[in-house]
């Protein structure tokens, strides 16, 4: 069987190629953006030198890139999507070219779409404080009023479910709480603000629904080969999940001593009701960047429930402490490397006879 | 009397026309369209616009509209404003004019010749500064004008610039000037102003600065320095794509005064002719150059207070007397020989560095 990852050069897809080779899947492609983003795969081929591995270079966006992409395909792992930017380009890179592939896949059987899907899809701004979000949670009704990333991911999965009915094809979706690891941002927006190299702590005692990058890949994996997983939604979060203090508290003894201020959550509300009216009043001279239904959706206090994703056989691959340890490690590497980048250039600029490139020269 | 306005293209620029739009009383922003629908249908749901399409010639039909803004890649503004003017609608057209100056030229015809009025958006020589500056030119202050620079500096890490590197078929890749052409409107219509309406002399070089992708996308320059002579005047034009930060300003020479306006910064500053001798006159410069960025933060607080400086407000000012000029059939807010003349000049410079670069 052919499977096809989308995304496979980002943070979630290289994690997913490795995990459906561990699991013995031998026959992957891997749809990558770049032709340079090849290399990343290397390692893992030599890992697994049994398996094959095509790359599909090419862009969803584009109808014929997405034909070539899901030819031969039996089982599709959809994680291309844009996580920054406009709106205009979240919906181009993510729902147009999920539109895209749909109509590529087309009547093709036997098919099975895994879409990666986020927690950002459900409309949690009703919910009392403190409620459980599960996957019965009502999606969000009021999409517009959310930040583009969301809106577009609800977009996205609506997309998926439109087709599903009109073709049939087997369909699951996984909807990731906060994936982390090496190589991602060190701060959710749950966790609060960062303004000038400030952290204005928001989340305070909230759960942080995180769940690390090779353990969201398991779960993408698990629930996608699961035989009962066809029309079913996961919630994916690791256990054990540390508030949002806990997280910055053990985030400034391992990695950065950020400054951090602690906002509470009716401050935060009474904050943004101020930037609405103001937002309001000056026709729009300050974007409204906060808005009360925001601050609900992020900082409402929600708990977490990953009991569905159990029950089909998900194994936590790295607890949480072992996982927060390596991401921590590989953020101060991250800190550290920019940091003596930067004393580097203050050497060269300031007494240019002991830099790099002076030591190059002398022994040129 | 209130203007009913259509968008037809619904990339990321067109956010900012929905927004200005909706500020502007005598407007009503009423349908937008995309070819991609799903582009279309975002933004009408975000800014509340009633209705969307994917289909141009639909929404043409369906809806009564006034203006027509067109948010579209250059090589279909020729097509659409067509359409647009032949439908009875104003085009209100995002820079640059179209893929070349002859297809500029001829789309201005064709308004004319349905007579309709159309402009483009410089919003930047609407901004306060730029304002300022004309004024200060118009009460004689500068003088003769001797030479202009005109600064761009451009970030290819943010969004744009991405999209365009991340993908050979983007379609800034499709014009003669690629990443010049399309946002020297930018540096070239502050210099245009104040040249001679007669033949100009311009040389242009431009070179790739950043890293090899390796791909397709290595054909954009992204470093640009021209020079523009006239008999008695001349210009300098840079753009660049490394210098940080990447400033957006201008310093116009004139026999009385020179003067400097940073877009970035919303300032206009004077420098004049030092009249105190000796050493006391290299003593007071600096103080004299503080004392006017205080009254001109001043002035921008006043503005900002005043709810004035959104970030926009030079394109809701240059819609504002476009919109008028239809309603009370005035002239328009930006003469077509001057939206003309940035296009030629554009064409030459591109003729220039995508020639040199392929020898």
């Amino acid at each position: 069987m052919k499977l096809l990852v989308t995304g496979a050069a980002g943070f979630l897809g290289g994690a997913v190629v490795e995990r459906l080779l561990a699991h013995g899947y031998t026959d992957l492609r891997c749809n990558l953006r770049r032709r340079t983003d090849i290399r990343k795969f290397d390692a893992l081929s030599r890992r697994y030198p049994h398996a094959s591995i095509d790359y599909c270079v090419g862009n969803l966006k584009y109808r014929e890139d997405a034909a070539r992409a899901v030819d031969g395909a039996e089982l599709i792992f959809h994680l291309a999507a844009r996580k920054k930017g406009v709106a205009a380009d979240l919906f181009l890179d993510s729902v147009v070219g999920s539109r895209n592939l749909l109509e590529a896949i087309g009547d093709r059987r036997p098919m099975r779409i895994v879409l990666a899907s986020s927690f950002g899809v459900y409309g949690v701004a009703g919910l009392s404080r403190g409620a459980k979000v599960d996957e019965q949670t009502p999606l969000e009704p009021r999409p517009e009023w959310r930040d583009p990333y969301s809106h577009a991911k609800l977009r996205q999965e609506e997309l998926f479910w439109t087709y599903q009915r009109q073709n049939n094809f087997d369909l699951v979706v996984v909807r990731p709480g906060v994936i982390y690891g090496p190589g991602s941002g060190h701060f959710s927006d749950r966790i609060g603000l960062t303004i000038g190299g400030w952290q204005l702590q928001v989340g305070g005692g909230n759960p942080l629904p995180l769940t690390f990058v090779e353990n969201c890949a398991e779960a993408m994996v698990v629930a996608g080969t699961h035989p009962d997983g066809a029309g079913q939604v996961y919630n994916v979060h690791d256990d054990d999940l540390p508030t949002c203090r806990e997280y910055l508290r053990a985030y400034k003894k391992s990695v950065a001593n950020v400054q951090s201020v602690r906002v509470p959550y009716f401050g935060m509300q009474i904050l943004s009701r101020m930037l609405v009216k103001y937002h309001r009043y000056s026709r729009g001279q300050l974007p409204a960047i906060l808005t009360p239904y925001k601050v609900r959706n992020l900082w409402g206090g929600n708990r977490f429930d990953n009991s569905k994703l159990h029950s089909i056989g998900w194994k936590q691959l790295v607890p949480t402490a072992e996982a927060l340890r390596r991401s921590f490690a590989a953020f101060r590497d991250e800190l550290d490397e920019v940091t003596s980048r930067m004393q580097i250039t203050a050497t060269v600029i300031t007494d240019p006879g002991k830099g790099p490139a002076a030591q190059f020269r002398s022994s040129v | 009397m209130t203007l009913n306005i259509g968008i037809v293209g619904c990339g990321k620029i067109a956010d900012s026309h929905a927004e200005e739009i909706q500020k502007i009383s005598c407007a009503r922003l009423v349908a937008v369209c995309d070819l991609e629908s799903i582009l279309a249908e975002q933004i009408a749901l975000r800014y509340s616009i009633p209705h969307w399409y994917a289909d141009f010639d639909r929404m043409l039909s369906e809806q009564r509209l006034d203006v027509i803004h067109i948010a579209t890649p250059p090589d279909s503004h020729l097509a659409l404003a067509r359409k647009a003017a032949q439908s009875g609608c104003h085009v209100f057209l995002e820079k640059p004019l179209a893929m070349n100056a002859k297809d500029g030229r001829r789309l201005i015809e064709c308004v004319q010749q349905a007579g309709r009025k159309m402009t483009i958006n410089h919003w930047y020589n609407f901004e306060a500064p730029a304002l300022a500056l004309k004024e200060f030119v118009a009460r004689g202050q500068l003088g003769e004008p001797v030479h202009i620079e005109s600064f761009y500096g451009y970030d290819l890490a943010d969004g744009f610039g991405q999209a365009l590197l991340s993908d050979d078929r983007h379609w800034v890749h499709r014009l003669p000037g690629k990443l010049f052409q399309n946002n020297l409107d930018h540096a070239i219509n502050k210099v245009t102003p104040f040249l001679p309406d007669e033949p100009l002399e311009i040389v242009a070089r431009a070179y790739r600065r950043r890293q090899s992708n390796d791909d397709n996308t290595d054909g954009v320059m992204d470093e640009l320095r021209v020079m523009i002579l006239g008999a008695r005047v001349s210009a300098y034009v840079t753009f660049s794509s490394h210098a940080r930060p990447a400033g957006h300003f201008m310093r116009v020479y004139g026999t009385k005064n020179t003067a400097h306006v940073d877009f970035a910064f919303r300032t206009m500053l004077v420098e004049g002719r030092q009249s105190v001798p000796s050493a006391l006159g290299r003593l007071l410069p600096p103080f004299q150059s503080s004392w006017q960025n205080v009254r001109q933060a001043a002035r921008n607080v006043q503005e900002f207070a005043g709810s004035r400086a959104h970030y926009f407000a030079g394109l809701n000012r240059l819609l504002s007397q476009f919109y008028d000029s239809i309603l009370h059939e005035t002239q328009v807010p930006i003469a077509y020989s001057d939206i003309l003349r940035v296009s030629e000049i554009t064409d030459e410079i591109s003729a220039q560095v995508y020639a040199v670069s392929m020898v």
